[in-house]
């Protein structure tokens, strides 16, 4: 059973990826969950300084939805700092996707200029959680902006861009559509939702950011529907990475049939035995494989699209 | 989603019910929860939401029927907050995360603390004399003075009732010896040849060097120590804020308790902590 894909020029042993922001920290939480069996690492999103983020609370689980919210805001040491993490793993082997933002298209391309003499697979580019300077919206939402971020990357690097998305925006195939023109190699959806959650004794949002982003089960369904637009505008022209809310093996089949070709696990592995949740993924998707009678996993990729 | 006592959650509101001062600085609380049926185990710590300020990890002092027992040290802002708290005042909590301490039978029970590294090893306590059968139990605790020493009276008390052995010191003699509770520890390992466990919860540069004077008697046939006193997120595995080099470890899920062939692993232990911004810090 053939369980290698490609995402664009880039073969990956499997289709499973470590989403941004989960365990990805330091080198060593990301080689080990290479080593546990996954196909690549995407770091968590790395900017042009130290930024300490909010303050706690800011990650807990919804038990009820096997949802997890989150408002970390972009917590981390910066790419001068962050470089030595990246060479670790570069070092062991492990395919490394390196996530970045900025506050405005000068600090995306001061941040990739940074990192892109090291051998990485991709640069994946986070366009929900940065800030624009003007209205204090995302980049994502505006698709002029999309375009005018990722050609600007293009034009200083040839590592492969992966455009990343959240449902926040009216159209995802009209950002997407810009972010092709302005020549990235892949779609990533989705990032997380805006959420929030208030506790109704204290009467406070639990959140020290207040507002947060949700991930987990409850934002699957989404997930499946904007891939399935995605596939439906482009077809095999350009890979589209699924993510969001992937819990077990056959939420995976379901985004490979919606049409990602490779997929992104996150919450999921955010337990204490991510090990097993692997192996778990790898079993399911494997039984599916043979009782569907399928040799190679790329087979599956936009299955539902009859 | 993880396994834990409680559910993984949202914070849990409790209700302040009792709060004294334990010794300079630090406070324990009593918090009442809505919850029955869990056990905390000893090393397993909470993730503490002060409402508006903070959250932020801190161990288990005791856990009975559905009240929580916890000593607050001001440390920072959030810690500060809560010792304003009153009672009657309502907290969050998430938990109970993390690995706990692991107590063999048929061995010297031998814990070392100082400042509120005490919090576990008084659960940790209250279980071993639990047991059925007596155990050999030495506390050794440490603090600058006698007003910064955790739990004094109660190990004291204990100690009177010939329940354990309490060695106790302070830097400048104002209640024990004088010195540190490396000096009692090593020689009671000098004079006992039976096997002994250590247990260790206090400031990791501390733990370090007990650590390293363990590691010389071959009497010691475990060493188990919190790195709980770490920046934590998300307390249950996610966001690795918490992790440590070069083994990928998570304080929160795959500690915050680590054993002796754990620990000579952890390049980090006594020597780099981690930021909230992910950056490590030589401690």
């Amino acid at each position: 059973m053939n369980m290698e894909t490609k995402v664009g020029t880039l073969t990956l042993r499997n289709p499973m990826i470590l989403a941004s922001g989960i365990l990805g920290t330091t080198f060593s939480t990301l080689q080990r969950i290479y080593e546990a069996g996954v196909g690549a690492v995407v770091t968590k999103s790395i900017g042009p300084r130290r930024r300490n983020g909010n303050p706690n609370p800011s990650v807990f689980a919804l038990q009820e939805i096997k949802s997890i919210i989150h408002s970390i805001g972009l917590a981390n040491p910066g790419y001068d700092i962050f470089k030595t993490d990246i060479e670790k793993l570069i070092e062991k082997g492990v395919p490394t996707i390196v996530s970045i933002f900025g506050e405005n298209k000068d600090e995306y391309i001061e941040v990739l200029n940074g990192i892109k003499d090291l051998p990485i697979q991709a640069f994946e580019i986070n366009l929900s959680n940065s800030i624009t300077d003007e209205d204090g919206s995302s980049a994502e939402i505006d698709p002029v902006k999309v375009a005018d971020i990722i050609s600007s990357l293009r034009k200083e690097t040839k590592i492969p861009l992966w455009a990343k998305f959240s449902p926040n925006v009216s159209d995802i195939v009209e950002v997407a559509s810009a972010a092709i023109k302005g020549g990235c190699d892949a779609i990533v959806a989705i990032n997380t939702i805006k959420a929030m959650v208030i506790d109704i004794q204290t009467k406070m949002p639990i959140l020290g950011g207040k507002r947060g982003g949700l991930a987990g089960a409850a934002i699957k369904p989404i997930g499946i529907r904007y891939v399935y637009d995605l596939y439906e505008s482009f077809g095999d022209k350009v890979p589209i990475i699924g993510v969001g809310g992937i819990l077990k093996g056959e939420d995976i089949i379901e985004y490979l049939l919606a049409g990602a070709t490779a997929i992104e696990l996150g919450t999921s592995l955010g337990v204490a035995y991510p090990e097993n949740m692997i192996r778990f993924f790898q079993m399911k998707v494997k039984k599916y494989m043979d009782e569907q009678k399928y040799s190679s996993i790329t087979e599956i990729t936009g299955g539902a699209h009859k | 989603m993880t396994k834990q006592t409680i559910p993984n959650t949202k914070p849990i509101i409790g209700k302040i019910i009792a709060k004294e001062k334990e010794c300079e600085g630090t406070y324990t609380f009593l918090i009442e929860l809505p919850i029955k049926e869990a056990k905390a185990l000893p090393g397993q710590f909470i993730m503490l939401w002060v409402p508006g300020v903070d959250e932020f990890p801190i161990g288990i002092a005791g856990f009975e029927g559905n009240v929580l027992e916890i000593g607050v040290a001001k440390m920072g802002l959030g810690s500060e907050a809560m010792n304003n708290k009153k009672i009657g005042d309502l907290v969050g909590i998430r938990g109970f995360y993390g690995k706990s301490f692991k107590a063999p039978e048929d061995v010297n029970h031998l814990l070392i603390g100082g400042g509120f590294g005490m919090t576990p090893l008084k659960l940790l306590t209250t279980t071993l004399l639990n047991r059925e059968k007596k155990q050999n139990i030495h506390i050794f605790e440490g603090a600058r003075t006698k007003d910064k020493l955790m739990y004094l009276d109660w190990f004291q008390n204990l100690h009177n009732d010939n329940k354990l052995t309490f060695h106790v010191c302070t830097d400048d003699g104002s209640y024990g010896y004088k010195g540190f509770p490396t000096v009692d520890l090593e020689k009671f390992l000098q004079e006992n040849d039976t096997p002994s466990v250590l247990y260790v919860a206090g400031p990791e540069k501390m733990m370090k060097v007990i650590f390293n004077i363990g590691k010389k008697y071959p009497n010691v046939a475990d060493m188990q120590m919190s790195l709980a006193d770490r920046y934590m997120r998300c307390g249950f595995g996610a966001c690795s804020y918490c992790a440590v080099d070069p083994t990928g470890w998570r304080i929160c899920v795959d500690g915050p308790i680590f054993n002796k062939e754990q620990l000579e692993q952890i390049s980090d232990f006594g020597t780099y902590k981690r930021l909230e911004s992910g950056e490590k810090l030589r401690i």
